[in-house]
């Protein structure tokens, strides 16, 4: 769980109106290049976080069983997860928490070994070619210590987004909740409690998270280590002792057989 | 800002052909040291030549993986910036150092069993990391099932095996080999099912994909074939045991890429 005065920031996406002026003002403020983009049917562009884009809205539309049709939109960016697969994996510590549970990665000592790009369960990490170091939002890290808002945050228009402490951002994610199921969205649900320690970036969503490709009971970098090596003991010894069974077995039978 | 850029021959994100090549020389040569130390430890010629065979397997392996890095020059923050045992990564750089020694240890100077069989084990770690590695990410081909690390510890006895049977073709080699083909077959199977309802992508490109050709040349070219050609022409049945050990790595790590 993250610490009740660390950073964090709420989406609303009841709220969000899919403008992607978080989009704009994230590669304004951190000078990240633009990206060629094509037309792929979907109003999602670039269709996938890289280095030089931080943030980028995701789209979903088509019609509910019932005929309605439905519109929805999520952020897709780095959660900041307090137990985070990025920082666990990496093996140089350049990616870490810093002061207020913000990850970001110190690009003087990232080696470029990627594993943290394989480790993150939103994709949210990615490797800079020209540069050879990964890149990844920092939660405008230059700007919230000094006081300021995200740039993302600062942008939106409608509220989607708000930035506080982690306690206020919790204590509204649970408001917003509360407004919309007397609304009637039963299916309205709070992302990122119980994720990874909890994230640092909150959703309020109306649909189940599965509607936006959300992934739901990520197991922690951390325990898929600790199954990987256990695994491969029994596996080391079973196959060891297996194969040794075998061999020494058979020419105990031809010994006694001579 | 220091950077040197080696072409990665898969694109530059994925991790490629040199991991796959690493993850091969550390399989093959670490799988011959086993066998020799397990089966053969009284044939100390056998033990010292594998030992030379191996080292040089994790001595290339480890410059590929260095190559592979976006920044290879700052490779040392592996070693000497902090403790990092939660990174399968950072234990595995160690047991590569580690091992390397050892088996360089073993191969100029005569050492007692216990030393080769220490060594071994540091060997078997840096055989089994590699999966462990790749069950520690967020791709589910990888990390859904515990059974990779069976699969490379399996291969890695099949593929040693057969590095072996190319300078000392031995009947209890090739019972070796059999058995731990058998098991390796067994164990992709069951990988291949367990994985199917979260990895679909990944496992519908090995079986009628874009990575059909090394799926099935594995199965046909390097495990079938070999299994009949066993007891016909055994040369001919190890180097083709080695193209599948590399075939499988292959596309074990382009799978879960997909």
């Amino acid at each position: 769980m993250p610490n009740p005065n660390d950073f964090a920031i709420l989406f609303d996406a009841s709220r969000c109106i899919g403008c992607k002026a978080c989009q704009v003002a994230c590669k304004q403020w951190n000078d990240l290049e633009a990206e060629k983009t094509e037309n792929r049917g979907s109003y999602a562009n670039p269709p996938r976080l890289t280095a030089h884009t931080w943030i980028s809205m995701r789209y979903y539309e088509g019609l509910r069983p019932d005929g309605d049709p439905y519109f929805d939109f999520i952020r897709g960016s780095c959660m900041h997860c307090t137990h985070a697969p990025c920082v666990a994996s990496c093996p140089t510590g350049a990616m870490a928490h810093r002061e207020g549970g913000v990850v970001t990665v110190d690009e003087k000592t990232c080696i470029g070994c990627r594993f943290c790009v394989q480790a993150c369960p939103y994709e949210a990490v990615h490797f800079d070619e020209a540069k050879g170091v990964v890149h990844k939002c920092t939660m405008c890290y230059d700007r919230i210590s000094n006081g300021d808002q995200p740039a993302c945050v600062k942008a939106c228009p409608t509220d989607a987004l708000t930035f506080g402490t982690y306690q206020e951002i919790r204590a509204l994610a649970e408001e917003r909740l509360r407004v919309l199921k007397e609304r009637g969205y039963a299916r309205a649900n709070v992302y990122g409690l119980a994720e990874l320690g909890g994230t640092h970036i909150l959703y309020v969503l109306t649909e189940h998270p599965s509607q936006y490709d959300l992934p739901k009971a990520v197991r922690e970098a951390e325990k898929r280590a600790a199954t990987g090596w256990l695994s491969a003991g029994i596996a080391a010894a079973v196959l060891g002792a297996g194969l040794k069974f075998i061999v020494e077995r058979r020419e105990a039978l031809k010994g006694g057989g001579q | 800002m220091i950077t040197v850029n080696f072409p990665n021959p898969i694109g530059e994100e994925h991790w490629g052909l040199w991991i796959v090549f690493y993850f091969f020389l550390a399989g093959a040569t670490g799988g011959a040291y086993l066998l020799s130390v397990l089966f053969y430890g009284k044939d100390q010629g056998l033990v010292r030549r594998s030992a030379l065979w191996a080292f040089l397997g994790v001595a290339v392996g480890a410059g590929l993986l260095v190559i592979d890095l976006g920044q290879p020059l700052r490779f040392l923050n592996l070693f000497l910036n902090g403790f990092h045992p939660a990174s399968v990564m950072w234990l595995g750089s160690w047991f590569l150092v580690l091992a390397g020694a050892g088996l360089l240890w073993v191969y100029l100077r005569p050492t007692s069993r216990g030393v080769q069989q220490g060594v071994a084990v540091l060997v078997a770690l840096v055989v089994g990391y590699t999966a462990v590695l790749l069950m520690q990410t967020a791709k589910p081909f990888w990390n859904a099932s515990p059974l990779l690390p069976w699969l490379f510890l399996a291969s890695a006895a099949t593929a040693g095996g057969a590095l072996l049977q190319l300078w000392y073709p031995h009947e209890k080699l090739s019972r070796l080999v059999t058995a731990s083909a058998l098991a390796e077959g067994a164990v992709l199977a069951l990988h291949l099912i367990w994985t199917y309802p979260v990895a679909t992508p990944g496992v519908l490109a090995l079986l009628v994909g874009p990575l059909a050709w090394a799926f099935w040349g594995f199965v046909v070219v390097g495990w079938g074939l070999p299994l009949f050609l066993e007891r016909r022409n055994v040369a001919l049945a190890a180097l083709l045991t080695l193209v599948g050990a590399f075939l499988l790595r292959y596309f074990v790590v382009m799978a879960g890429q997909v």
